[in-house]
Order: structure tokens, then sequence, then C-alpha cells
């Protein structure tokens, strides 16, 4: 029973910390969905919903540093194609 | 030699690949899950904690080395119920392994490389991804002996059009006894179709053991996450020479509901499974008929945190149990060194 406690007073803890950052933290997909890369978004943000949610939630927000790198790894464990992969480039790193 | 030559030949600054990658940086990733999971199986507690690095390392914008490692620990009561938690920490290389993304079809991977039966060991199984974290009974099918393979492997898209894709895999794996290289020898494959417009995948998935007995493997699953509701629908169906099963899964975020916006970010998770053994089960697999339905109630605080927790009963001629799961689970993603953003 003390161990059930301590896992529950951890996850609220970590619960009150993280609400506080999310509601700083900007949903970087929708805004860039909007820019001048608007067209490149659009099909981008169908590849991207529709492959990211075969298995798991989209993250909401990827640093741009990163994104070539992830893109890559995605790109073979999801079996996407290049065209894919270079419109997941263009909305996630315009 | 030739993914060597073909790693060194290409710029590390890895924006070599045409204009189409001018806006995006490669540069060396850590990334994975970490979570805590407080399991009650039967009335017994064990207490895992657990994180699963993912490192990955581009070699230009066409070859990238990737390997994921374990660190799972398994801690209980010294005498069952009672006494102090005692245990250890396990570390497993679950892969390690290098990709040639040769062009739009063929992506060639060498190495210690994960399974890719079904839809459940490739895809579904990191803790931060998987919706109910007991895996499904029928998991081990298709994935003897490490989960892993160690040779090579062809995947890609074989065909893609804008209602369609196929897609594929191919692999060949080498008996390997050599610690954290354990791999069996088998060879196998597969298939899928996915349509984007209705987001559903239908596939299917071969293998045949080809050390001491020779025995196939096959599955067949579905995944269908519908464009109007926050619905993600699996199911898979497994049948080797040990037995066959099947495990149907559904999982409903509120996010379209109206109640208050903080309950928006919850997901309800329901799991059926059914397994029937053959010549004895075993290898991994129950002996006796076994029945298995999961509920669960997972909260996102972020997309990438978020509370778990989940009831589950199992029905067998050998007892009935109930199993309970608390915790949380994390995903992380850092670069690991600064790269520059080309402009």
């Amino acid at each position: 029973m003390k161990e059930l406690i301590f896992t529950l007073a951890i996850m609220i803890a970590l619960g009150t910390a993280a609400q506080e950052n999310s509601t700083t933290k900007t949903q970087d997909h929708p805004q860039k969905a909007t820019t001048s890369h608007a067209q490149a978004a659009t099909t981008g943000d169908e590849v991207f919903q529709a492959n990211c949610s075969r298995c798991h939630t989209p993250p909401m927000s990827i640093s741009p540093r990163t994104t070539g790198t992830i893109i890559m790894h995605m790109r073979t464990r999801a079996r996407l194609s290049r065209e894919d992969e270079i419109k997941l480039l263009r909305f996630m790193a315009p | 030699m030739l993914l060597l030559g073909l790693a060194i030949s290409v710029p590390a600054n890895g924006q070599s690949g045409g204009p189409d990658e001018d806006h995006a940086g490669f540069v060396p990733v850590i990334s994975g899950g970490a979570g805590y999971v407080h399991n009650v199986n039967g009335g017994i507690t064990t207490l895992e904690p657990q994180i699963n690095p993912v490192l990955l390392v581009p070699f230009g914008s066409h070859v990238l080395l990737e390997s994921r490692t374990d660190f799972t620990g398994f801690f209980q009561r010294e005498h069952g119920t009672e006494g102090p938690f005692k245990g250890k920490v396990f570390k497993t290389v679950e892969f390690a392994q290098i990709e040639w993304l040769a062009n739009t079809h063929i992506t060639i991977i060498a190495g210690k490389y994960l399974l890719p039966f079904g839809i459940y060991n490739e895809r579904l199984q990191p803790i931060w991804i998987k919706n109910l974290q007991d895996a499904p009974i029928t998991a081990v099918i298709g994935t003897r002996t490490s989960g892993a393979g160690d040779g090579f492997q062809l995947r890609g898209v074989a065909t893609q059009h804008p209602t369609y894709s196929i897609q594929y895999s191919a692999y060949f794996s080498a008996k390997s006894d050599i610690n954290q290289l354990e791999s069996a020898r088998v060879a196998g494959g597969d298939v899928s179709v996915f349509l984007p417009r209705a987001r559903l995948e239908v596939g299917t998935s071969y293998q045949r053991f080809l050390q001491d007995r020779e025995i196939n493997s096959e599955a067949g699953y579905v995944s269908w996450q519908p464009r109007k509701t926050p619905l993600d629908l699996k199911a898979e169906f497994d049948a080797s020479y040990y037995g066959r099963g099947y495990w149907l899964e559904g999982a409903y975020r509120f996010t379209d509901l109206p109640i208050p916006r903080l309950m928006q970010r919850t997901q309800f998770v329901t799991r059926l499974q059914h397994f029937f053994p053959s010549h004895g089960g075993g290898n991994s697999l129950p002996r006796v008929n076994n029945q298995r339905v999961d509920f669960g109630l997972n909260y996102y605080v972020r997309d990438d945190l978020r509370f778990i927790s989940s009831y589950g009963r199992s029905f067998s001629s050998q007892g009935n149990a109930n199993v309970w799961n608390i915790g949380f689970t994390y995903r992380f993603l850092f670069p690991l060194w600064p790269g520059r953003r080309q402009s």
C-alpha cells in the first residue's frame, strides 16, 4: 500500500508541474501550416496525421534541429516513400 | 563495406539530399520513452521502472545508425506478498542497426533489427506508445527468440498512389548466442495495404523458423483510425505450431466529448484476447486455453506525458486472476549537440 501511495504522489506532482509547463507551450504544427508554406503544409499535414497516428499520438512540437533525423527514422519504421518524407520535412521544418 | 562506403561518401552536414532538405536539421538525437508501472498480478506486486533510450545518428540524409536499449527493473516482495522489495535491473539491446535509405522503394537494414511480425513487436511495444502496458498473449508468436533478428532486412513502400500504398518487409536472420545479440535463424516478411483517406491498414506477416523444429508462423492485422472520430482500433490474429489466438483493441480519446477541457485529455482503452494452444503450447505461450479482457484509462497531461491505469481479468483452467497496472509514461527527444539550422 505504501508504494502505491508513493506512486500516486509522484504522479500528482508530475502532473501539476507538467500542467504549468503545458500552458506556455506552443503548438508548432498548426501555426506552421498557415505560413507561406501553406500548400506544402496542407499535404504534409495529411501525411503527418495519417501516418503518425497509425501507431502513436502525434507529437505537437519537434525541434527543427532534430526534424531531419526523426523523419529518417520514421520513414524506415513506417515504411514511408521519399515523397512523403519530403512533404513531412516541408511541413515540420518549413 | 558497401554501407560504410556510402556513409563516407555522403557529406556529413546532411544537407546534400537536394533542395528539398534545406530546411531540416540532421543531428544525432537521443529519443525514447521512460516510465514507471506499478503492477499487481494475482496479488503479487511488481514495481517496474524503465527507460528505453533510442540513439539516432545520421550520416547525411540517406544513412542512419539507430539503436534502442531497454533498462527495466523488476522488484517484488521477497516472500510473495510480504517482506522487502528485491529485484534487479535488466539491460537489453533491443536493436542496433544501420539503414541505407536507398530510394523511395527500398531501405536496406543490417545489424540487429526488430522482427517485423504483426503490428505489436515493431510498432506498439515502446512504453510511451502502447495503450495497455501488458503485451498481448500472442505477441511472442513470430518474435522468437529475442524479438530481434541478426542479419539483413529490406523494407519500404512497393507502390504508392493517392488512394493506397503497399508496404513490405523481407528479412533473414542468423542464429546467434552472443550476449545482447541473441537471435534465431529465421526468414520472413510482411506486406500491408494502407488506405490514407480511410486511414485503414490491413496487413499480413509470415515467418519460417529455421532451427530445431522448423515451424511456420502467420499473422493478419488491421489498424484503423477513423477521420472524424478520435478512435484507434487495432486487431491481430496470430498462429503458429504452438497455438493460435487473436486480440482486439479499441482506444477512444475524449477530445470530442462535451465535457470540461481537462477531462478531454482522457483516453479509454479496452482489449479482448483469446488464445488456443496447440501441441501442448509452450515456448512462452500458455499451455491451456486462455482468455483475457482489459480496461484502461490513460490521461494525457501533454502529448509526451501521460498517466496510465488499467484493470485486466484473465480466465483459464489454471485459475483466474486480476491484473492491475498504474503508473506514468514519458516520451523524450533531445539533440545530442547543437546543429545549425540553415535559413
